[in-house]
């Protein structure tokens, strides 16, 4: 409890944000990738986010070594904030886009291709989504910094 | 006479409450892109105004270290996949609350150093 908190909550939102914008460029740097590893053209991915409650942080956790209980440290309250993480990184199964090119190499007997079902667009809106999220954690980062300097100059 | 007023006392609370309320302002943000959020938020105000009038009528158990500042949750809707935090609204609030903040450190700040120059310890 206190403004650490809001500095690790600040903290999960910049990397569950960065995460997204990784998975927007893999996603744009293989928008013309016709082989995965399973040979299978590339699926898009997307990241899930979830909030996650408190993890007790360090009050608890004295208050629960001081008892004698040191298995109730990691219990989560839920009411108190704690952040956010990454539930999953789920695959998109929409179907990808198929051309008539029979010279590619990764063209069926038809002689279509099968694209990966990456849009740039919607990755792009994506990318510009992530990072003013990522600004506006770093600007409650900002805010909870002022606020604990402020607090420190009591002390002088 | 106490070293520390009840005014002192609520100004702790008010400090407390202010840290509670941006850890939930930071939540929101953090979750500006989940699904199913809802945005929670800390009402200090009143529960410090509630604390103050039963401090006022008497009440001698009640102190500002007592006041509960849980996040409430405040359902809305902002986005189609259910999330229910304005970016714009949280980032004002932030600003408000961080400025409130500062402004309650600075009084207890000054309140402070009129009782050390009282003490004979001038800073």
């Amino acid at each position: 409890m206190g403004l650490f908190d809001s500095l690790a909550i600040s903290a999960s939102g910049l990397s569950a944000e960065r995460l997204r914008m990784d998975v927007t460029a893999e996603n744009l740097a293989n928008a013309q990738s016709t082989q995965g590893a399973d040979g299978q053209p590339y699926r898009r991915k997307s990241v899930v986010l979830q909030a996650v409650g408190a993890q007790g942080g360090f009050a608890q956790a004295l208050a629960a070594a001081q008892s004698g209980n040191p298995e109730a440290t990691g219990t989560s309250t839920g009411a108190q904030p704690g952040g956010v993480e990454v539930a999953a990184i789920v695959e998109d199964q929409t179907p990808g886009k198929r051309v008539y090119n029979p010279g590619h190499p990764d063209a069926d007997a038809q002689g279509y291709v099968t694209l990966p079902n990456v849009d740039s667009v919607t990755e792009m809106v994506d990318l510009i989504s992530a990072s003013r999220a990522y600004e506006a954690n770093t600007t409650a980062m900002q805010t909870a910094k002022q606020m604990f300097t402020k607090t420190l100059e009591l002390l002088r | 006479m106490e070293l520390f007023d009840s005014t002192q006392q609520l100004l702790m609370g008010a400090l407390h409450g202010a840290a509670a309320r941006q850890s939930a302002l930071s939540q929101n943000l953090a979750n500006a892109n989940t699904a199913g959020y809802q945005r929670v938020d800390v009402d200090f105000h009143s529960a410090l105004q509630q604390a103050a009038e039963e401090m006022r009528s008497g009440d001698a158990d009640v102190s500002p270290d007592d006041v509960d500042f849980t996040a409430q949750a405040d359902p809305q809707q902002m986005q189609v996949d259910g999330n229910g935090v304005d970016v714009d609204v949280e980032a004002a609030n932030l600003a408000q609350n961080g400025l409130e903040y500062q402004a309650l450190v600075s009084v207890m700040g000054a309140r402070m150093g009129i009782l050390q120059s009282a003490i004979g310890m001038p800073r």
